[in-house]
């Protein structure tokens, strides 16, 4: 039998251990844009197909320069901060009665699953009958698609707190308001946010359903009007208005979550 | 099991060839086209086969929005398509996506197609008459539709401004009814069918038709400048078969008599029934919408230069854009009111 041999060996249990790449992102889209940009100037892509960066760009400074970007980026976000806020209140106050209440439970999850999956496009008709072509039709689209999401979300959340703390603080008879308030709230807030992170989603979707019923302005209805006439580099510029929106949507919940969250 | 599969390929291309003596020459193309009247010579040249007869294999390929069948063309799905003009339409034409090359239907006096309404409470303060539209507020699918550009010539005619009328984008009949209904706006544009169902509903008062007030050329044939370019006798071809058919469908429902009243002509019941066919839908309720259709496809040039400045005076259509390149005139002879 041989001596066993000593042989120095490098770290390899590295794993694999992501470290931050600050600016890859950036690099790596401004080389598609770069691309895409010399794809249609050497016309390898014809522009009716697929206008180029700076066509949208371009398209983008006109909608500013004529001074409607402000309306119709103001008007959508009105709209979206009034469909998501009554939407996700009325979530939460669902949410949590069917993840505290028996009774509550029993009725509301059959009723959920039922009328979750209803496109609220094909209630357009009904909902302008109902609400007029206004304000409150547009704003009802959008809390109606952010409601169902969002009371899933809290009760879920609720189910999701260990049953051993609820337990422990009812041994220690702690009054009903404050385990919810100092157990089940905090426990079930990081379902509820990660909840919140789908609904903005689908606010911002439901904002182009929204804006069909007779909206003048707002990014929805620009989208629309763009596609309906055609206008390519304007149907483009109004998408990356909505994707701008959800990302400063998202970097706020970002922001929400490590302050709510700091706890864990 | 392979044997097999030869076996049956053989079979199937024995098949083929003896049964088709004529598909050997024929050449394949694809038609678009919405499921309407106002596309009733293309189901009519393909139920009584003059595509086949000009040696033109055609399929057709359905669609449910106006927007849908130039895109078409331009993607190079279909070859040829029909479909109302809208400014959507002179934008993709601008940029040399299509060309036009023939009539669909046409807006013409005595062819109930588009109706003007007012709702009751509107009609009870007095709006009562097509000279009253200045500063009301009308159900529209979107801007730049079919729709805007005929309140434009009304508006024209009658000397309001257009841009006094409130116009409720509500893209789509269904929501554009709802809103009627529910008295959210004054006027509304609504095809024969559903004015006749508003109308018994008693939710509104017709005030009357676009056909009878402004007509124009509601509709066009086009195909792909590529097609005009690589493949003119097949163009040539379809528009003959085109124009077979819808002389035929001209000459059952755009007959009138000596007092210019609209009569049935010659098959009309034959017709009416093929067309009720291709439609899915009673006879009795196609008979409504009968649009007005050139026998030979001819369209009415100066309204398509008409259409472009229209548009273009409302922002709706580059400046860029030139009718005359958006026409080719050269398969189909004698066109209406060309400009000077």
């Amino acid at each position: 039998m041989a001596e066993p041999q000593m042989r120095e060996v490098a770290f390899r249990g590295g794993g694999f251990v992501l470290s931050p790449r600050r600016g890859a992102a950036a690099v790596f889209f401004a080389l598609l844009l770069a691309l895409w940009e010399l794809a249609i100037r050497a016309g390898w892509i014809s522009p009716l197909f697929l206008p180029a960066p700076s066509a949208v760009t371009t398209a983008l400074w006109e909608l500013a320069l004529a001074g409607t970007l402000g309306l119709h980026v103001g008007q959508s976000l009105a709209r979206i901060a009034a469909g998501w806020s009554i939407g996700t209140i009325a979530g939460l106050g669902v949410g949590f009665a069917m993840g505290i209440w028996s009774m509550s439970r029993a009725i509301g999850v059959p009723a959920v699953s039922a009328l979750f999956p209803i496109p609220k496009i094909a209630l357009l008709p009904l909902l302008i009958l109902w609400l007029g072509i206004g304000e409150p039709s547009k704003i009802a689209t959008i809390a109606l698609g952010v409601f169902f999401p969002t009371a899933i979300a809290a009760y879920s959340g609720i189910d999701g707190v260990p049953r051993n703390l609820i337990r422990m603080g009812q041994s220690f008879n702690l009054p009903w308001l404050a385990i919810l308030r100092k157990i089940v709230l905090p426990g079930a807030l990081p379902g509820i946010l990660a909840g919140f992170r789908i609904t903005a989603s689908i606010a911002l979707i439901l904002l182009v359903a929204a804006e069909m019923i007779g909206a003048q302005y707002g990014i929805g209805a620009f989208i629309l009007s763009a596609g309906n006439l055609m206008q390519t580099d304007q149907l483009l510029a109004g998408v990356v208005l909505l994707s701008v929106l959800g990302l400063a949507i998202g970097t706020v919940l970002s922001r929400l979550e490590r302050w709510l969250l700091g706890w864990r | 099991m392979r044997k097999f599969h030869i076996f049956a390929g053989a079979v199937a291309a024995l098949a083929v060839i003896g049964l088709s003596p004529v598909a050997q020459a024929a050449e394949k193309i694809a038609v678009g086209a919405l499921r309407l009247t106002s596309s009733g010579p293309i189901f009519i040249a393909l139920e009584k086969g003059y595509f086949r007869e000009q040696g033109l294999d055609a399929e057709l390929k359905l669609f449910t929005a106006a927007t849908q069948p130039p895109l078409a063309v331009v993607s190079g799905d279909v070859d040829f398509a029909v479909t109302g003009l809208t400014a959507g339409f002179y934008n993709l034409a601008g940029k040399g996506g299509v060309k036009i090359i023939g009539a669909q239907s046409r807006e013409e006096s005595g062819f109930p197609l588009i109706a003007y309404m007012a709702t009751n409470q509107a009609w009870d303060k007095g709006f009562r008459s097509l000279k009253d539209f200045a500063g009301k507020s009308v159900a529209v699918t979107t801007t730049g539709s079919t729709f805007h550009y005929s309140l434009g010539l009304l508006a024209k005619k009658y000397g309001f401004d257009v841009n006094s009328v409130t116009m409720r984008q509500l893209n789509g009949l269904p929501a554009m009814q709802a809103a009627f209904k529910g008295g959210q706006v004054d006027a509304i544009l609504v095809p024969s069918v559903g004015a006749r169902a508003l109308e018994s509903e008693g939710a509104g008062k017709i005030l009357g038709w676009v056909g009878d007030e402004t007509p124009w050329q509601l509709g066009a044939l086009f195909t792909s400048p590529k097609n005009i370019a690589e493949r003119r006798p097949m163009v040539q071809a379809f528009v003959r078969a085109y124009q077979k058919a819808a002389s035929e469908y001209h000459k059952a429902f755009n007959a009138k008599d000596a007092a210019g009243k609209v009569v049935k002509g010659p098959n009309y019941d034959e017709m009416l029934a093929l067309l009720a066919k291709a439609m899915e839908q009673p006879p009795e309720r196609i008979a409504i919408g009968l649009p007005y259709i050139d026998a030979l496809g001819r369209l009415d040039v100066g309204d398509i230069y008409n259409q472009v400045a229209f548009w273009q005076g409302a922002g709706l259509v580059d400046k860029s854009v030139d009718a005359k390149a958006v026409l080719d005139l050269s398969f189909v002879e004698g066109h209406f009111n060309l400009p000077r």
